[in-house]
């Protein structure tokens, strides 16, 4: 199988000028809530909620844009497949790099305002300095996001409105991605699971694995025969 | 390329777009792909580039099956006006996407074929005009230089000028890298000088594979006096009549012998070629309707 670079680098270089501006933004919002009102916890934090649509949005753009160019230009229904398998799969832990260089970036800037970095959700980490869970939570929901949306994507594209039946499903990723972490469905046993076993992070792993792959699974299966559609204007 | 269509059949619904289909292109020529609009034109060439799969029958590229074979599909470009080949970022951007995943691309062709239909590379495809829309899908397509290269009303928004110098280098690709090219059209007299074999097809099925100079042959022009001009198209298959004060032109169906030639020239009327437009129309409109 050859590898995506075109499709990795082109998608991996505009994530990370999002990322900067993404960065620009949150620190001015940051700086006028500090400077007019008080700012008592992570910002970065609250922004968070923004990325992971970022990535819901991504995965529709790699079935919907990227799927009809591949088949036109000659490949395969199953070689777009694996390339956007690869894709997101390498795609999802950039962006949760990004995400905890965010909150390590915040914390020194919060140093110096010495200002609290207090969290104000359920999380992996109770530290945003502790750096391979947050990337790992982040790299759990980002890789459900990121799938749900393809799947969605998939869906709308091969039935137009009929795609709509695919929302409740593609919401299901989601919250099983949420799940996994510990943040949605917050059932007794899930936290049990999620937070108490010492093996917990294993579980959560393994369930967000699941998550991207059974996500991967739906989406091939609405795409692997799926006739381009004919849009053109005559 | 050569290409076999065996009992193709494509069904959307309850629409069945191509009706049992068969025919053979021996490949390493320019096919003129003709029909009116729903006639299955673009059916047929979405199943030949494996944009969708047929319901029935068979096609077989070089002899190996399309659909999902990435061996053949990386061979075969089809470029319609939807313009999915090239609707991803800026000019520039499409062409990265074409170089990287067609084999036998040509990035100095494809700039100059940019330069040739005055393309900027930093302005965004989405944002171009039909006509600049229409002009990229010719630079990824035979820049390409795929085996079977296929273009679907690719001209479409594309002005006089633009027309002129898409198929002023496609023939001068195809003399220069010769390929099985297919050209589906409705502007039949301004494209079809480029055709060596003509396929028309109506409602689904094949109506007519030739040579282009056999399908003209079988059309000519009559014209003389009306009244002689009538006696001599008696029993003749007459697509058309048009009168200008005495005289008369008539256009007729079918081969025309020596005979006819000679009996013609006899009754002092004049022979002439028939376009293909209006052989076209003959072959592809209802009796009814005529």
């Amino acid at each position: 199988m050859r590898f995506p670079t075109r499709l990795l680098v082109n998608n991996l270089v505009f994530a990370f000028l999002v990322w900067v501006a993404f960065c620009v933004v949150v620190a001015l919002v940051a700086a006028v809530v500090a400077l007019f009102g008080s700012l008592t916890q992570s910002a970065w934090e609250a922004a968070a909620q923004l990325p992971r649509w970022f990535a819901l949005f991504v995965g529709v753009g790699l079935v919907r844009e990227y799927l009809p160019m591949y088949i036109a230009l000659g490949q395969t229904r199953r070689q777009f497949g694996t390339q956007a398998a690869v894709t997101a799969a390498l795609y999802a832990p950039f962006l949760a790099a990004l995400m905890t260089v965010g909150y390590l970036l915040e914390s020194v800037l919060y140093g110096w305002a010495d200002l609290s970095q207090r969290l104000g959700r359920v999380h992996l980490f109770t530290e945003p300095t502790q750096v391979p869970v947050v990337f790992l939570e982040h790299l759990i929901e980002f890789l459900a996001w990121l799938v749900a949306g393809g799947f969605m994507a998939a869906a709308f594209y091969r039935w137009q409105g009929g795609g709509i039946l695919s929302v409740p499903l593609g919401v299901g990723l989601i919250l099983l991605g949420g799940v996994a972490l510990g943040t949605e469905l917050s059932l007794p046993f899930i936290r049990r699971i999620a937070f108490s076993d010492p093996g917990s992070l294993t579980v959560t792993v393994g369930i967000g694995l699941g998550v991207f792959l059974l996500g991967l699974a739906l989406t091939w299966a609405i795409i692997r025969d799926v006739p381009l559609r004919n849009t053109a204007r005559t | 390329m050569r290409i076999d269509v065996q009992d193709l059949v494509l069904r959307y619904d309850t629409v069945t777009a191509l009706d049992g289909l068969t025919f053979g292109l021996a490949g390493g020529k320019i096919y003129g792909l003709l029909g009116r609009n729903g006639s299955g034109k673009t059916s047929l060439l979405s199943i030949l580039a494996a944009f969708r799969r047929q319901t029935a029958g068979s096609v077989r590229v070089d002899g190996r099956p399309v659909f999902e074979n990435g061996a053949v599909t990386s061979r075969i470009s089809l470029i319609r006006e939807s313009g999915e080949a090239v609707d991803i970022g800026t000019a520039e951007e499409a062409l990265s996407y074409a170089e990287w995943l067609r084999p036998d691309w040509d990035g100095d062709y494809a700039r100059e074929l940019m330069e040739t239909f005055r393309i900027e590379p930093k302005k965004n495809v989405r944002s171009m005009s039909r006509g600049q829309r229409s002009a990229m899908g010719v630079v990824v397509g035979l820049a390409s230089r795929a085996p079977l290269t296929m273009f679907d009303e690719t001209y479409l928004g594309m002005d006089v000028p633009a027309r002129r110098a898409f198929y002023d280098a496609l023939l001068a690709d195809y003399m220069a890298h010769p390929r099985t090219i297919i050209i589906s059209t409705h502007l039949i007299e301004e494209v079809s000088p480029l055709f060596e074999e003509v396929l028309i097809i109506d409602r689904g099925r094949l109506v007519v594979h030739e040579e282009t100079d056999a399908l003209l042959s079988r059309g000519t022009s009559v014209t003389g006096p009306a009244e002689r001009v009538e006696t001599f198209t008696e029993g003749m298959t007459v697509l058309a009549t048009e009168r200008l004060g005495p005289t008369a032109s008539a256009m007729v169906y079918g081969e025309f012998g020596e005979e006819r030639r000679k009996r013609a020239a006899e009754a002092g009327l004049e022979l002439g070629p028939v376009a293909m437009q209006d052989l076209f129309v003959h072959l592809t409109t209802a009796e009814g309707a005529r």
